[in-house]
């Protein structure tokens, strides 16, 4: 008889391994995610953008001095404003900035502005401007702006005397709404059609391989130029909005779907998996309790990449006047405005939302790089 | 042997790894020594940081290991610790060799065999492509692989896992080192292809005159193949000192418990005239296997389990054995309904079962559960431990309330000797052997009849193997269990069955009493079989 509670005199060593349970508090493998995460500079960084970035667009109209829509008559095409703080006899003062003075060239009638210090406008924190709806309730009061209701310009006007930092605040917002949108249904119709056909195999399997690979060879630009085509050309904006995310969503979920397959059909081996059968869980429990919890790493990483692409996407397409449509504001259609090389070369700053676009997909990337990283199950650091 | 300076001496080696939890000590102070024409085992359980110090003497630590200060590898008279990368790749290969635990893995799949042993050669000296083809035929033959001239054009997915090894150590091999390095050379293989590798080591290193460094955690490798021994526990050495003298006469407790832990003692002897609990009668598995091209396409049938038929009795465990491939994990996980099932009748306590859907086996999968090999898959990353071991409870609506699934759960961690502070914890704190035992825990807690158990212990340090034979045991006692033990270990078997079912490519070799099948093979491929688990190197 060796059993092993017999084979232990009292004062040996316990060398059975019971005593060596870890102790100190446990982790769970998000906890080591977020761990990990926040020892990667670059994934902060992105983090922390990117809370910027959604934080903008939620307060957008409070940020904003102005609404998308209006109009200063007085500034057609003005140069950014410098915000100052020396005033001109050298003091330090509070913050202004200069309004513009406009001269005509003789020989070309072309209109310069030149900041002049007449002009000057103080800037005011919680200033009272224009009304808009936030969360059903109407406010007034807006972050900064000129006080007594004087025109500030901080990245100039376009065209039509129209803000073009609080359009740009404002354009985030829709531009961010597509992204959510179409990263959100895609996760779910990727999720549900991979795991689907991972998990049932054979006919059902291949029957949405091929569809897979019908809408993954299907070429997107005429479907979008097609969309302009179907839609009437007085439209509603926000149905052409809706019509636009959902072709974009119709296009992405395939990606999703054939890596989760490929995911599950391993995940499905595993051994877990078989004992819980053992153990006489139904479909629905392995896939809810099993699979699915092992992938969700992979859909999080796979969204913070897909919202970046769909960012271009979408400035692209408005750029070239197929995807949102006016009065909508989005910065693909805020660069819209500069098609042209005229424009371009006049009023340069109308290409403001590159810089956030380009400042976005950055932290967008980056912060799924770390996330990728942290949630890595080989990583050994 | 003549007393020479050492070849290989480390010493003070200190080696910490950066982790998110914070810093980990893998080695601590740990100093050993080779010579020429020596052969030094180091042993220990996995974690114990012996393949990290020999890693350490490569200079192939990971990019988040720091080395201590006091650290001094010194390899015929110079400091390794010190030498710049570059330095050290020209050694490597060259003055000094290793051969990893995976061969599987350690060959790449896109080249063949020839020109992976002939990179060896070119990378350390010059050599024509006559010589070098000639060179690296001459290495295949020395390690004995048979018909060198065809292997050389041959890739790694021709060859066996046995093969793949033999061709390591050609690669080794190639520039007639000093010093082999070998990492648990024989773990991944079968038992009787392990002890042809050993054997072969052996003598190469003889022929050779090279100094071996062979870490394990197989005390019967060590005992028959090694001069001198360093025990190791927990990134200290607990015992040194020459191979014979150690096994005669232990000094540290941890050494003992070492040379006491191989499976041992026999089956408690089985009841007479017990009911049979799971029976197969002339079961048939085969497997299409598609070849041929798309124009041609060609089926043949491979048939994994051919015509077999089984008893399990009450109280009895019955041994499946054979090498991997011959068809046992297949015939066991069809006769519990988990795999592919094609042919012949099943019955468990009196049911036929072989027909039931998987809806209708619901039944009955509270009394027949699985324990898997591999300890690292089996339990759902996800979940923490109580939520595991409830699954099977809540699936079936056992126990009712949380508090009477509280209890039960409860219970289960006691018979399989965990505390309960394991409850909330997530299955990576665990180690393999704490695994093990939550994945035994987690098929008890049903109150099965009956465990399938598919070679539970292969995948485990032996001290640890021990303890899981014992628990095996002492639960079938207590809970009146039946066994169908999967394994290709035969010193296991012979610890915990009573009757044993010989495989060989889907078809029953050699059947019996245990005892009788060990003692008295009746095929040579039992007879190999016995000869690689009991005596290892002749």
């Amino acid at each position: 008889m060796t059993d092993q509670m017999i084979d232990q005199t009292p004062d040996a060593p316990d060398f059975n391994m019971n005593s060596e349970v870890a102790s100190g508090p446990s982790l769970s493998y998000w906890q080591l995610v977020r761990k990990r995460f926040q020892g990667n500079r670059t994934g902060m960084i992105g983090m922390i953008i990117c809370c910027v970035i959604v934080f903008t667009a939620m307060f957008a109209p409070f940020l904003a001095p102005y609404t998308p829509a209006t109009k200063d008559r007085t500034a057609i095409y003005t140069p950014p404003q410098l915000v100052r703080f020396i005033s001109e006899d050298g003091g330090l003062t509070r913050p202004f900035v200069l309004g513009f003075a406009e001269e005509m060239n003789p020989v070309t009638y072309e209109i310069t502005f030149k900041p002049s210090h007449e002009q000057r406008v103080d800037l005011g924190l919680f200033v009272q401007g224009e009304d808009y709806k936030f969360l059903g309730m109407t406010f007034s009061t807006h972050l900064f702006g000129g006080v007594d209701g004087a025109p500030v310009h901080f990245l100039g006007t376009d065209g039509l005397g129209r803000d073009v930092f609080s359009r740009m605040l404002y354009g985030s917002r829709i531009t961010l709404l597509m992204g959510l949108i179409v990263m959100g249904a895609a996760c779910v119709i990727g999720t549900f059609v991979g795991v689907t056909s991972g998990y049932m195999g054979g006919r059902t399997d291949t029957i949405i391989q091929r569809v897979i690979e019908f809408v993954k060879s299907f070429p997107d630009l005429p479907l979008y130029l097609a969309l302009v085509a179907v839609l009437p050309r007085r439209a509603d904006p926000m149905l052409t909005f809706i019509m636009f995310a959902a072709i974009v969503v119709v296009l992405k979920w395939a990606d999703l779907a054939r890596e989760l397959r490929g995911k599950v059909i391993a995940i499905r081996s595993v051994e877990f998996v078989r004992a819980a059968v053992a153990v006489g869980a139904n479909d629905r429990r392995i896939i809810g309790r099993h699979i699915i919890p092992n992938m969700s790493s992979h859909i999080i990483v796979w969204a913070t990449y897909v919202l970046p692409e769909v960012i271009l996407l979408e400035s692209f397409l408005s750029f070239l006047g197929v995807g949102i449509q006016q009065p909508m504001v989005s910065w693909g259609v805020m660069l819209n405005a500069v098609r042209d090389f005229q424009s371009l070369a006049s009023a340069p700053w109308l290409l403001a939302p590159v810089g956030m676009i380009i400042l976005s997909v950055l932290a967008f990337n980056a912060l799924g790089d770390g996330l990728r990283d942290a949630m890595d199950p080989y990583a050994n650091d | 042997m003549q007393m020479t300076d050492p070849l290989l001496s480390v010493e003070n080696a200190k080696i910490s790894f950066r982790t998110v939890v914070g810093q980990v000590d893998a080695v601590k102070n740990v100093s050993y020594e080779v010579r020429r024409g020596e052969t030094l085992a180091v042993v220990g359980e996995s974690g114990s940081g012996k393949s990290v110090t020999a890693r350490a003497v490569m200079g192939m630590l990971a990019p988040n290991a720091i080395v201590g200060e006091d650290t001094k590898i010194m390899f015929d008279g110079e400091d390794l610790s010190e030498w710049p990368e570059l330095k050290l790749q020209d050694i490597r290969g060259r003055r000094i060799a290793m051969i990893f635990q995976e061969p599987l893995t350690s060959l790449n799949p896109v080249y063949k065999i020839g020109d992976q042993v002939g990179e060896i050669i070119t990378a350390h000296r010059k050599i024509s492509k006559a010589d070098l083809r000639k060179e690296v035929v001459r290495l295949l033959d020395e390690v004995q692989l048979p018909d060198p001239e065809t292997r050389f054009s041959q890739y790694p997915h021709e060859m066996s896992g046995g093969q793949r090894q033999r061709v390591m150590i050609a690669m080794a091999l190639a520039n007639n080192p000093d010093l082999l390095i070998a990492d648990e050379p024989t773990t991944a293989l079968d038992v009787t292809v392990q002890a042809e590798i050993l054997s072969l080591l052996k003598d190469l290193q003889k022929k050779h005159g090279m100094a071996v460094v062979l870490i394990t955690h197989d005390l019967t490798v060590v005992s028959k193949v090694s001069d001198t021994v360093v025990v190791m526990r927990q990134g200290e050495v607990v015992e040194r000192g020459n191979t014979q003298e150690v096994f005669e006469n232990p000094q540290h407790p941890y050494t003992k418990h070492l040379i006491n832990s191989e499976p041992k003692g026999h089956p408690d002897p089985l009841p007479e005239n017990a009911e049979p609990v799971l029976s197969g009668s002339h079961m048939s598995i085969s497997f299409m296997l598609k070849a041929g091209g798309f124009f041609n396409p060609k089926l043949t049938e491979l048939k994994a389990v051919n015509d077999i038929s089984a008893t399990i009795h009450k109280g009895e465990t019955l041994g499946i054995v054979g090498e991997s491939g011959s068809g046992k994990t297949t015939l066991a996980m069809a006769m519990i309904k988990l795999g592919n099932y094609q042919k012949g009748e099943i019955t468990f306590q009196g049911n036929r079962i072989d027909q039931l859907s998987r809806k209708d086996m619901q039944p009955y999968r509270t009394r027949m559960q699985v324990v898997f090999q591999d300890p690292f898959s089996s339990l759902n990353p996800r979940m923490i431990i109580r939520q595991i071991l409830e699954e099977g409870l809540i699936v079936n609506n056992i126990g009712g309330s949380a508090e009477a699934r509280d209890a039960l759960v409860r219970q289960a961690l006691d018979d399989v000797h965990m505390p309960h502070s394991a409850l909330d914890r997530f299955p990576h704190e665990f180690s393999g052997g704490q695994r093990q035992r939550l994945a035994i825990a987690r098929a008890i807690v049903l109150s099965p009849e009956f465990i399938l158990l598919d070679e539970p212990t292969s995948a485990l340090d032996l001290s640890i193997q021990a303890q899981i034979i014992d628990l095996l045991r002492e639960l079938r006692r207590k809970r009146d269990l039946s066994y169908l033990f999967i394994s290709h270990d035969l010193k296991v078997v012979r610890a915990l069955c009573h009757n044993v079912i010989v495989m060989q490519r889907g078809q029953v070799v050699e059947m019996g009493p245990t005892e009788q099948v060990l003692t008295d093979p009746k095929t040579a491929y039992t007879r190999r079989l016995v000869d690689a688990a009991f005596n290892v190197v002749a």
